[in-house]
């Protein structure tokens, strides 16, 4: 596989050191990495879990609205925040792989670099949290 | 494609008598392509001892800078051909959106740090971004990607037309964040620019023990250059960017450490190459393998 964009590189290192949960997409919105702190909310390390497309992470962990529907894929921060190239902003549920559902807040920045719009960063921010 | 260090030492020039072996002039290093042409990877202080002889020899000039830090560019106030009107020299180096590459440097070539102005250079004198995309000089295909240092920086891998690759990061911090014996290729800073070179030129300025007092200053230690190497699966390695605290005898000893943990990576004896002041290598691409018999 060719070597990611510096400035992903960079985030990448930025977020493994952080113990908020955070992800890193890349411009089409595909998982390609999420820390530790993101891997003990959804109860699977991203060596577990893998490189995902988005339609692909969206089932398996939500996120859902607060009437328990599955929020669709273009109402999501991170998708706003990679189409308009601004942070977005939302709070939804999840779903771990054990089924304990958490309340967040989440924050998607774009990642710009100098030749366009490489990726995003999404922090969660759990809120609540109830067992399975 | 023959390579002479005009300067390995990073940060700051360190002279003195303790120092003579390795050199004291910051980075420089010149490459002579197999046609003949010639280029100038950075202007450290070691451009002086480069330019005294060079104008003569070639009317056109390219220098690639990797960055803007003063030990990469303080020799460019002191490089004759820029005093000579018959020079024609292009600089190239890494855009930044806060101003052009003529700018920052002219910051460096203004009062009240220097005497004359860019202006004021009798030479025809150009400034340009490096390409986004490969590009041809000399003969050479070069390719400039951003690394993993403080501020604006790039690397650079130069392929000559008889295949002989050259890859220049004078000073890169690639384990930062990152663990590098485990961390996917595809996440380590430099290795599109590094891979399968038949030298890999490297910052090594810090001991595994110096190192933890410098993190994120934009510098390797021994087993992140070490290891990168490997992972690059550099053919031959030339640690560069001594710290200007590292004197010879400290130098021999770090280059007997250097040896013995590439061969416990698996690496081969001679690949490694502490760099010194004047010191010469001719680098080559591998012979292709003989065709099959009945091929």
């Amino acid at each position: 596989m060719d070597q990611r964009p510096l400035e992903l590189i960079l985030a990448r290192n930025f977020l493994t050191g952080l113990s908020t949960p955070a992800f890193l997409v890349d411009e089409g919105g595909s998982i390609i990495f999420y820390n530790e702190a993101a891997g003990d909310l959804l109860a699977i390390s991203f060596e577990e879990f893998g490189q995902k497309p988005a339609e692909e992470w969206s089932g398996a962990i939500g996120p859902f609205g607060a009437d328990g529907k599955p929020i669709p894929i273009e109402e999501l921060p991170t998708t706003q925040a990679l189409r308009a190239g601004r942070p977005a902003h939302g709070n939804f549920r999840i779903r771990s792989l054990k089924g304990d559902e958490h309340d967040i807040e989440s924050t998607a920045l774009p990642i710009v670099a100098e030749g366009g719009q490489e990726g995003g960063m999404i922090f969660f921010w759990p809120t609540a949290g109830r067992g399975a | 494609m023959k390579v002479k260090v005009w300067g390995a030492r990073g940060s700051v020039p360190a002279p003195g008598p303790e120092m003579n072996r390795y050199g004291g002039n910051t980075s420089c290093v010149e490459l002579e392509l197999c046609g003949g042409s010639t280029l100038i990877l950075d202007a450290g202080t070691g451009i002086r001892g480069l330019g005294v002889g060079f104008a003569a020899k070639l009317p056109t000039i390219n220098i690639l800078l990797t960055h803007l830090h003063l030990d990469h560019i303080q020799g460019l106030m002191f490089f004759a051909p820029c005093f000579r009107s018959e020079s024609s020299i292009t600089i190239w180096g890494p855009s930044s959106p806060e101003a052009s590459l003529a700018a920052r440097i002219g910051r460096y070539i203004s009062a009240p740090l220097s005497p004359v102005e860019v202006r004021e250079l009798p030479c025809d004198v150009s400034f340009l971004d490096t390409p986004a995309t490969e590009w041809e000089l000399g003969g050479a295909r070069i390719r400039a990607e951003s690394v993993t240092h403080r501020g604006p920086t790039l690397g650079y891998r130069i392929t000559d037309s008889d295949g002989t690759t050259l890859t220049y990061i004078s000073d890169h911090e690639p384990g930062l964040g990152a663990p590098l014996e485990e961390i996917g290729q595809e996440w380590i800073s430099g290795y599109d620019l590094a891979r399968s070179a038949d030298l890999l030129i490297h910052d090594c300025q810090y001991t595994d023990e110096e190192y933890p007092d410098h993190v994120g200053w934009g510098h390797s230690r021994l087993s992140d250059t070490l290891t990168f190497a490997r992972r690059t699966d550099a053919r031959r390695v030339m640690l560069f960017h001594h710290d200007p605290l590292h004197t010879d005898d400290f130098l021999d000893t770090f280059l007997d450490t250097a040896n013995g943990r590439w061969r416990a990576l698996g690496g081969e004896p001679g690949q490694l190459t502490m760099a010194s002041e004047r010191l010469e290598l001719e680098v080559s691409a591998p012979a292709p393998a003989p065709a099959p018999a009945g091929a």
